[in-house]
């Protein structure tokens, strides 16, 4: 997994591998993932693949992100509550994230809708 | 009758287009290659990892297969020397023959059955699964991460294994005439260094780095044009590998072509 992040500032910024590794691993830490790092995709759950996406998207240059329909890309979430903390724990300095998806989800984001 | 010169004006414009693409592509690769900005941190690590699996972990079966080879072939043009009373000759026969035709198409050959399959493969799975895709969604050039590094270590790899594979053939050639011919070491390495020329070292240099280029040119392309969906790969391996293997036959003509000249 980490090779999976680190490619990102590798090829975007030019930092050294394990400078970049080094940054990869300190984000999983906030998550207390950072034992995934060494893991390839088959041996990950489907929310820690979840996080190592959103924290690629993190290390890009983009302004935002779109994280589109996350209770099918996390077949077992429970509530979208533990997704927005961690994301917080990130603390992304990107200018907006989206959560996007269908309207039959719609109770599950109550919190977050205004009326 | 429209229709039959149709089909045929039809394939004439399609595979213009498909040498066109592919011309373009490699195009695009040498640029690549020349460009410095190409070789960041992510590039050189795909690269070393590619030479290691390209070059390193083939090492065992390589230098076996040099070694009875090289007793073997050297036994037997020295046998057909001999009948032909052609023993003059001997250390050129041998140097023409291990360094500039044997040794780089031996080596082009195991490699593309090893790697150039692995390489098609790789890539067409990686286009059918879209991680393609993924990598370009994150602004990551295929050429320099994907493409480059593995036709460099191509180039490397068939290089120093050709020039691993002569001079190993050419030891184990000195066993068969010690027991065959009885000839002495000392007689054996100055028959070998009268007979080479600088040319011999130069065509092996050329053929070794054209095939290189090609054993992983190839095979790339033709994952990287995979239609989508998984029963395409196998197509895209096979025809990958018949392209493979004409344009290592051309290369090997040309070669000859122009060494006659």
């Amino acid at each position: 997994m980490l090779e999976n992040i680190a490619i990102i500032k590798e090829v975007q910024d030019l930092l050294p591998t394990k400078q970049a590794q080094a940054e990869g691993v300190e984000l999983l830490d906030r998550l207390k993932l950072a034992h995934i790092g060494n893991l390839r995709v088959a041996q990950c759950k489907a929310e820690e693949l979840f996080y190592v996406m959103f924290i690629r998207a993190m290390m890009t240059k983009k302004n935002s992100i779109v994280i589109d329909m996350p209770y099918a890309i996390i077949y077992n979430l429970q509530d979208i509550e533990q997704i927005i903390y961690n994301i917080e724990l990130l603390n992304s300095k990107k200018k907006n994230i989206f959560i996007f998806d269908t309207l039959n989800h719609k109770t599950r984001y109550k919190n977050y809708l205004s009326s | 009758m429209i229709k039959f010169i149709e089909s045929i004006g039809d394939k004439t414009i399609n595979s213009f287009n498909s040498i066109y693409e592919a011309l373009k592509f490699t195009f695009l690769c040498l640029i690549h290659m020349v460009n410095p900005h190409s070789y960041n941190p992510a590039m050189r690590m795909v690269l070393i990892k590619q030479i290691y699996f390209t070059a390193v972990t083939i090492l065992p079966l390589f230098i076996f297969m040099a070694s009875i080879f090289g007793s073997v072939i050297i036994g037997m043009v020295i046998g057909v020397a001999t009948q032909y009373s052609l023993q003059e000759n001997i250390g050129s026969i041998i140097v023409t023959f291990v360094i500039n035709e044997f040794s780089p198409f031996f080596t082009a050959l195991l490699i593309s059955l090893r790697s150039g399959t692995a390489v098609n493969t790789e890539i067409a799975i990686m286009s059918v699964n879209k991680e393609l895709n993924t990598l370009k969604e994150y602004d990551i050039d295929l050429i320099d991460y994907l493409f480059l590094p593995r036709i460099i270590s191509g180039v490397i790899s068939v290089t120093f294994l050709s020039i691993l594979f002569a001079l190993i053939m050419l030891s184990s050639g000195y066993i068969f005439t010690l027991f065959y011919m009885g000839m002495d070491l000392h007689i054996y390495t100055a028959l070998l260094l009268n007979a080479v020329e600088i040319k011999d070292l130069i065509v092996l240099l050329f053929k070794s780095i054209a095939f290189g280029f090609v054993i992983m040119l190839i095979p790339i392309y033709s994952g990287f044009k995979t239609a989508n969906s998984y029963s395409a790969i196998p197509i895209s391996v096979l025809n990958g590998m018949v392209k493979l293997f004409i344009a290592i036959f051309f290369i090997e003509v040309l070669a000859l072509l122009l060494q006659s000249l």
